[in-house]
């Protein structure tokens, strides 16, 4: 199989949101069966998923270094980093919640961060790779992203839950900066395109 | 070459003679792995009848209470909207906003969509704003958080529980229960036979005026 097998070099494109293969012959605008704008391949996706990269990486930084809850209790303050909230669970005896947690926030993120960057030096400079893999890497992306909302999540309830005069949970600065970077990083896998790792390959 | 007999995949691109998997089978894309379709047995029917139990169950889920504490002989319970109510106040607006969308209107939306889609096609009526629907369904489909949500209840109530009592409501049961049906629902849903019942409902329907 050489990159010819690509269903664009023999002519055709598929729809992006109904699956519907259209002959390029006919330079059809829009999708014949759903209506919606007809692409090769994602628009421009090189360029927006590397500014989603770039805006999530800037936002990761104040994500871990502010807290991003804390915890009044009686008078005094005490806030929590995300690594500080894992440690404290883990150091509380509750090793499996605590490594849920720095799976889901620390561990996927960062993983997420990284990848997407490889995966864009790969389309971006033509590497030859083994795309089968890279496109599973792709795949697993895009599937663990929205699990790391679950910080955000869980704040939302504790802060709710845990209004007392006396006790409170105040959520903090980081909790925006952590889901503006889940949110992003969702966007950037969503605009990176796979086929673009198979179109470079001279020898399948 | 008809273009109906072949089909590309949609994460590698190479182009393939359109598979008809029998129900129960998958077919997969050989070069990359990606799974291509799976039908599933009266796919417009399930989900159909998961659209209006998911339907009837965001009601409960949404407004009977989920967890209580107490601390220091005060009770406090949440619900939903609760969560959301409170991040508002404390001004992390843009955090509010995205917890609401993710656990309270993408859900609500995802599942009146799908209840809105399969009925039309399981009465075979037509509608103009069928391909609009499935547009949206498609497009929220990574948006509805449920099951992260249900991880978040979990992680806190674990914190909690260090804490102080902890009582969980009927609004909890509804949720789980949701988030089953939810799961169901997309797992069984037949995008592409979904495409083709509205191609051919949009087909009688020209051919009717």
């Amino acid at each position: 199989m050489t990159a010819k097998a690509n269903a664009l070099a023999q002519g055709f494109i598929r729809c992006h949101d109904c699956g519907y293969l259209v002959k390029t012959v006919d330079h059809p605008p829009s999708c014949p069966r759903c209506d919606s704008h007809l692409h090769a391949r994602r628009p421009h996706s090189l360029q927006r998923t590397t500014a989603l990269l770039f805006s999530s990486f800037f936002l990761y930084i104040p994500a871990n270094i502010f807290p991003i809850m804390t915890v009044n209790q009686f008078g005094t303050g005490e806030p929590n980093t995300i690594a500080g909230g894992i440690i404290e669970l883990i150091d509380s005896g509750m090793l499996p919640i605590g490594l849920l947690v720095l799976v889901a926030s620390i561990l996927v993120p960062s993983s997420k961060l990284i990848g997407i960057g490889l995966l864009l030096l790969c389309a971006h400079f033509r590497w030859q790779i083994n795309a089968r893999r890279w496109t599973v890497m792709y795949r697993v992306i895009a599937f663990v992203g929205r699990w790391s909302m679950l910080d955000i999540f869980m704040i939302s309830i504790l802060v709710d839950l845990v209004n007392f005069g006396a006790v409170q949970i105040i959520a903090g600065p980081a909790a925006t900066a952590f889901a503006s970077v889940v949110i992003l990083t969702m966007f950037a896998a969503e605009n990176f395109d796979p086929r673009l790792l198979w179109d470079n390959q001279k020898n399948l | 070459m008809n273009s109906t007999n072949y089909d590309a995949c949609p994460e590698c691109d190479l182009l393939l003679r359109s598979a008809q998997p029998k129900i129960g089978e998958k077919a997969h894309c050989p070069r990359c792995g990606l799974l291509l379709s799976r039908p599933r047995k009266q796919s417009v029917e399930r989900t159909f009848a998961l659209s209006i139990a998911g339907f009837i169950l965001v009601f409960p889920a949404n407004l009977l209470p989920m967890v209580g504490i107490t601390i220091l002989g005060n009770v406090n319970t949440g619900i939903l909207l609760s969560g959301v109510v409170a991040l508002f106040n404390e001004g992390m607006v843009a955090v509010a906003i995205v917890v609401f969308l993710a656990s309270i209107l993408f859900p609500l939306v995802h599942i009146s969509l799908s209840l809105l889609i399969s009925g039309h096609l399981y009465f075979n009526r037509h509608n103009r704003f069928l391909v609009g629907w499935m547009h949206w369904m498609h497009h929220l489909d990574e948006w509805v958080m449920l099951e992260v949500y249900m991880l978040g209840i979990i992680v806190a109530c674990v914190k909690l529980m260090a804490l102080a009592p902890l009582k969980f409501g009927w609004g909890l049961y509804a949720f789980i229960a949701l988030i089953i049906i939810t799961t169901m629902l997309t797992s069984g849903l037949d995008t592409g036979l979904f495409w083709q019942r509205i191609e051919q409902l949009t087909k009688e329907n020209n051919h009717d005026s």
